[in-house]
């Protein structure tokens, strides 16, 4: 199981928080990884002068836009599946 | 135990007119609320000029313990007299209320005023006085938690009158009307936003007469405390939330720094709804111990357009808040269950913030905005800065 926390705090939601969730939703079900993908959400990770919006797998920190979740997903999050 | 006055109306402008005839006033003096409701001869500039002189007289005079007769007579001798009908005229209901629900109701050629209790619409005992040779009729007041009282301008009787009812709206058939649509949870300005807006729909949209509807609703006191913002002294962190939390009947915390700092507090892990319920306000947080949990100043925002909404005057949209993102359950929060506001702001900077449309300032600006809407929605509000 990948634990994925989105970052949904003020300053991450104007930078597409939103996007990033809903396409990260999207993925999972696209590659059907459901069950290996445990998607949650947090209130400011403490990090907003970053980029991107901050996300968190297994407790790594990354900083991605809404354009970079496809191949974020695939490397980072996929990657680590089984 | 103390209860709470909570009070709401609603206009509506005789069609193609751009000012009420009818107008509604408010005071509040020591323990006593006063609510006067007055309806002016004619319609536009006129009408509005004499209501507002009643109104505002009436108001302030009943509210500063003048008696009845000596108000009347200085109202009678300041309306101006109308050139074309010879007369100085104006209806008016006065209510004059303590915490107690103890005080009493003077009307003058309104329609005679409902009184909701236990959701059954009953008529109030009336005794006629001559006062300033007007009529005047005087109800005693004892109200009990969750209790209403409707008053209405004519306009409201006289809905739909020669167009969808042959002789308007009867005060008999309002009374059906508001049983059936009781819920003892519906504040006093929902109860007089959807009265008045079915006799918007009786007009056809097209209001024969200007129209006003205010209520005013008896119930228990609910202390809301809601922290926005973390405060700028870092160490005294635990001080801080453990005030915020201290005397509370329910408590909201909004922003993500703040969330975290209660929850270390609390030591309670903060759950994140990743359901985006409405497009611009972030999701809802979860700490077990806060009754809500949202993000800050972009939910704030959509929070005060509402607050807006919910005092305009002329908007029949339903003051209900049934949806449950974090900016309507705030909502519902403080504009329909609170009774009591207690701000906690904390003004410490997110350096990542500046710049942004969700700095220091412009939370600073929203809260203020938001407390002065409460006030004006008759809440008792009071905002710390820490």
């Amino acid at each position: 199981m990948v634990k994925v926390t989105v970052c949904i705090g003020s300053s991450c939601h104007l930078k597409g928080s939103r996007q990033v969730v809903e396409e990260l939703q999207y993925l999972i079900k696209e590659n059907n990884v459901g069950d290996d993908v445990n998607l949650s959400g947090a209130f400011c990770m403490g990090r907003c002068q970053e980029n991107g919006v901050n996300v968190t797998v297994d407790g790594q920190h990354f900083s991605i836009t809404p354009d970079e979740v496809k191949d974020f997903f695939k490397k980072e999050v996929l990657s680590k599946i089984k | 135990m103390s209860l709470f006055v909570d009070f709401g109306y609603t206009s509506l402008n005789h069609f193609g007119e751009e000012l009420c005839g009818d107008k509604v006033e408010y005071a509040k003096n020591g323990d006593y609320v006063t609510l006067v409701l007055a309806d002016g001869l004619g319609s536009g500039v006129k009408a509005n000029i004499l209501s507002t002189l009643t109104s505002k007289i009436l108001c302030t005079m009943v509210s500063n313990n003048v008696s009845i007769n000596e108000c009347l007579e200085t109202m009678v001798a300041s309306l101006p007299v109308c050139k074309e009908r010879g007369l100085a005229y104006s209806t008016f209901t006065v209510i004059h209320l303590n915490h107690s629900g103890d005080g009493f109701l003077f009307e003058f050629d309104n329609p005679q005023a409902i009184y909701i209790h236990d959701g059954k619409c009953l008529d109030l005992n009336r005794k006629k006085l001559l006062i300033s040779g007007k009529e005047v009729y005087q109800s005693e007041l004892k109200l009990k938690d969750n209790d209403y009282i409707v008053t209405m301008s004519d306009g409201a009787i006289h809905a739909g009158i020669g167009a969808t009812l042959n002789f308007g709206w009867e005060r008999e058939d309002i009374k059906k009307y508001l049983e059936s649509i009781y819920d003892s949870k519906l504040s006093a300005k929902a109860m007089a936003t959807q009265l008045a807006k079915s006799c918007n729909d009786l007009y056809l949209d097209k209001p024969g007469d200007d129209t006003t509807i205010a209520a005013i609703k008896i119930r228990k006191s609910l202390n809301v405390h809601i922290m926005v913002g973390p405060p700028v002294e870092k160490e005294k962190d635990d001080y801080y939330v453990a005030r915020f939390l201290d005397g509370a009947d329910k408590t909201i915390v909004c922003g993500g720094t703040s969330s975290t700092i209660v929850a270390r507090y609390l030591k309670k892990p903060i759950e994140v709804d990743l359901n985006y319920l409405e497009a611009d306000v972030p999701p809802t947080g979860k700490i077990e111990g806060i009754d809500l949990v949202t993000e800050g100043v972009l939910t704030l925002r959509r929070l005060l357009e509402l607050s807006e909404q919910y005092l305009s005057i002329v908007d029949l949209s339903p003051k209900i808040f049934v949806r449950q993102d974090g900016a309507t359950r705030l909502a519902d929060l403080l504009f329909v269950q609170a009774s009591d506001v207690v701000f906690f702001v904390g003004q410490s900077i997110n350096a990542a913030h500046q710049g942004l449309p969700i700095d220091i300032t412009m939370k600073l600006k929203l809260v203020e905005s938001l407390a002065n809407n409460l006030k004006k929605m008759g809440k008792n509000v009071i905002v710390n800065y820490d």
